[in-house]
């Protein structure tokens, strides 16, 4: 059985030959440590003018980054290919480098939806970049941004939809592409705004939210269809419903405002005949029947930090949901002997893999994922996850 | 009457009324009503507290217990300046920032917001913070609690640096420590040796609030 017919009959709820294992987007760190490639010192370069302009120049320069998304997604594949992954998520993602006096750099990508990234290193040389705040705090802030952006809404999906057509067949006959439309439309509606702000809104002004909610769900549609006219078998959307204890916000709530959202969403992935599988952090308990109405066919992530125990959620919608996921990168993924990360590959395969319908990952991505783990936890699962499960 | 204008306050904030809750303070501000500002506060602060169990209790969710903490701020600042001076305790000032290389502040966040709202002084640092900058302000305010949020696991050694660097200064005896956010755990707490770890706002602190007593 190859990795796509593997991936696809665990995603039937069926036994392939043994458990699929996934990678996720993998970190510079990791793709260099992989590739045996040297980091990049980007944010050193950025703390000196000339060298600032330049590179400010280069990527927010429509030619050179996307291209250069594309050239990072492919040393991605190229890393989980050679890591052994039967598949891997792939994103397109676009922002503009620009000053910034409140960020601590004096500049910080800003996205298309109104989110400040701020540039930060990963203590192994390479650039990363993390959502701090908000570009817009009222309606009329919002509404004008954007409006100036809907010309970079219309070419950010012509670009998504040529860098997934092109992934996939530069890719798909050694690995399953997964392409990853993101953000989600409840990240898209408060990570622009800030969440104590968005709160507000919700309580004081639900019109706004839902014509908030209405223009990213028909944004969030357009790209997914993009991203569906290239020759993945699976999408990956995402949205952070819950955080280490729980739900963001009250799950009736989030079913009232953005169920209807999620449904035209995996109405669309269906009418394709494809997969859907959604992207949540946090502790997710009191959304996993929710998934299941809204149409989702499978869950990626199950945080055990957030308190997600595999077995459990197996218990509870594994008979709907495919689950993926589940190994713990807080200290299993960065520390963990190899001991360590063959117990709990088999205790994964052991709680969840029976019968299909499981895929075994770490639970996400961080710089200090250790590739050399990473490698020991799919050789473990090719050990423990021949069909039948027998550990 | 008193009783139930002070519920009316309480019940305005469970309902999560903005308008009811900031109405009703005013009319208490303004003698529309039999009880005093103080009885004003102590509703907010009961009805701050029921608010706090719902969440512990998993009734309700991080978003209603921002806006409670909005709702609760917002008719705090309008007691605040007409209470008389000492007549509300204040629980103490509490240094918070997300620590260096870390640059999420969601959590810290929620967390002041509640924090505030119970009662505490919150001198926020921000984000990505260096070590120093702990330790200065907590020279500079002597707080009762210094508060350090982290999310990612490669910038969990920072806590402990922090910790290292207060002990060295000094101040370590004066300062309780307490640690939340995804990349935290209570083992962790206990192996970089914190006082506290605080999976949620509310446990952070009700935490703070038996420090304060």
């Amino acid at each position: 059985m190859n990795f796509r017919d593997r991936f696809l009959t665990a995603m039937e709820h069926a036994e392939p030959d043994r458990v699929p294992v996934m990678g996720l987007i993998l970190d510079t760190a990791t793709v260099n440590q992989v590739l045996g490639k040297k980091p990049t010192d980007l944010v050193g370069m950025l703390q000196k003018p000339i060298l600032r302009s330049v590179l400010r120049a280069l990527m927010n320069n429509h030619w050179y980054a996307t291209r250069a998304q594309y050239r990072n997604a492919a040393a991605i594949m190229e890393t989980a290919i050679k890591l052994g992954f039967d598949a891997n998520w792939s994103l397109y993602w676009t922002m503009q480098l620009n000053p910034d006096p409140a960020a601590s750099m004096g500049m910080a990508f800003h996205d298309a939806w109104g989110r400040v990234w701020e540039i930060g290193s990963d203590g192994k040389g390479n650039m990363v970049t993390n959502y701090t705040r908000s570009l817009c705090e009222t309606e009329t802030q919002w509404e004008a941004w954007v409006e100036q952006k809907r010309p970079v809404y219309d070419q950010l999906i012509a670009d998504a939809t040529t860098f997934h057509k092109r992934l996939t067949q530069a890719y798909n006959d050694r690995i399953l592409s997964i392409g990853y439309a993101a953000p989600g439309v409840f990240e898209n509606c408060w990570q622009p705004m800030g969440f104590v702000n968005f709160t507000k809104l919700v309580y004081q002004q639900r019109d706004f939210v839902k014509r908030m909610i209405a223009f990213h769900t028909d944004f969030y549609l357009r790209y997914l269809e993009g991203v569906l006219q290239s020759d993945v078998d699976i999408v990956l959307g995402g949205d952070d419903l819950g955080q280490k204890t729980g739900p963001l916000m009250r799950p009736d709530l989030i079913d009232t405002l953005y169920g209807e959202s999620y449904r035209r969403i995996a109405e669309l992935v269906h009418r394709y005949k494809k997969k859907l599988l959604w992207h949540s952090c946090g502790n997710i308990y009191l959304f996993l029947d929710k998934f299941i109405e809204w149409g989702f066919d499978g869950i990626i992530t199950l945080e055990p930090t957030a308190g997600m125990d595999l077995a459990k959620v197996r218990e509870q919608v594994g008979h709907k949901l495919v689950l993926v996921g589940n190994l713990d990168v807080s200290y299993l993924l960065v520390r963990g002997t190899r001991e360590e990360i063959e117990e709990a590959v088999k205790q994964a395969i052991r709680a969840a893999a029976t019968g299909g319908g499981y895929i075994l990952s770490p639970s996400h991505s961080h710089a200090l994922v250790d590739a050399t783990r990473l490698q020991w936890m799919i050789e473990a699962a090719h050990r423990w996850g021949r069909y039948p499960i027998s550990i | 009457m008193a009783s139930q204008d002070a519920k009316g306050i309480a019940d305005a904030l469970l309902n999560l009324d903005m308008d009811a809750t900031v109405n009703q303070v005013k009319s208490v501000i303004h003698g529309g009503s039999d009880i005093s500002l103080e009885d004003a506060v102590r509703a907010l602060t009961t009805a701050l507290e029921t608010i706090g169990k719902r969440f512990q209790d998993g009734e309700w969710f991080i978003g209603e217990l921002v806006y409670a903490g909005e709702i609760a701020k917002a008719a705090m600042d309008l007691l605040t300046p007409r209470l008389a001076a000492g007549a509300t305790r204040r629980l103490g000032t509490i240094v918070v920032g997300t620590v260096a290389g870390d640059l999420h502040d969601l959590g810290k966040n929620i967390f002041i917001s509640y924090a505030t709202a119970a009662g505490f002084d919150i001198v926020d640092l921000g984000v990505d913070v260096p070590v120093q900058k702990f330790i200065d302000a907590a020279r500079k305010r002597q707080p009762l609690a210094v508060g350090m949020s982290c999310l990612l696991t490669v910038t969990a050694g920072q806590v402990g640096e922090v910790i290292a660097a207060l002990k060295h200064a000094g101040l370590r005896d004066s300062v309780k420590v307490i640690i939340g956010g995804a990349a935290m755990t209570q083992g962790f707490a206990e192996e970089v040796g914190a006082d506290a770890f605080a999976p949620d706002a509310v446990t952070g602190t009700e935490t703070l609030k038996g420090w304060s007593a």
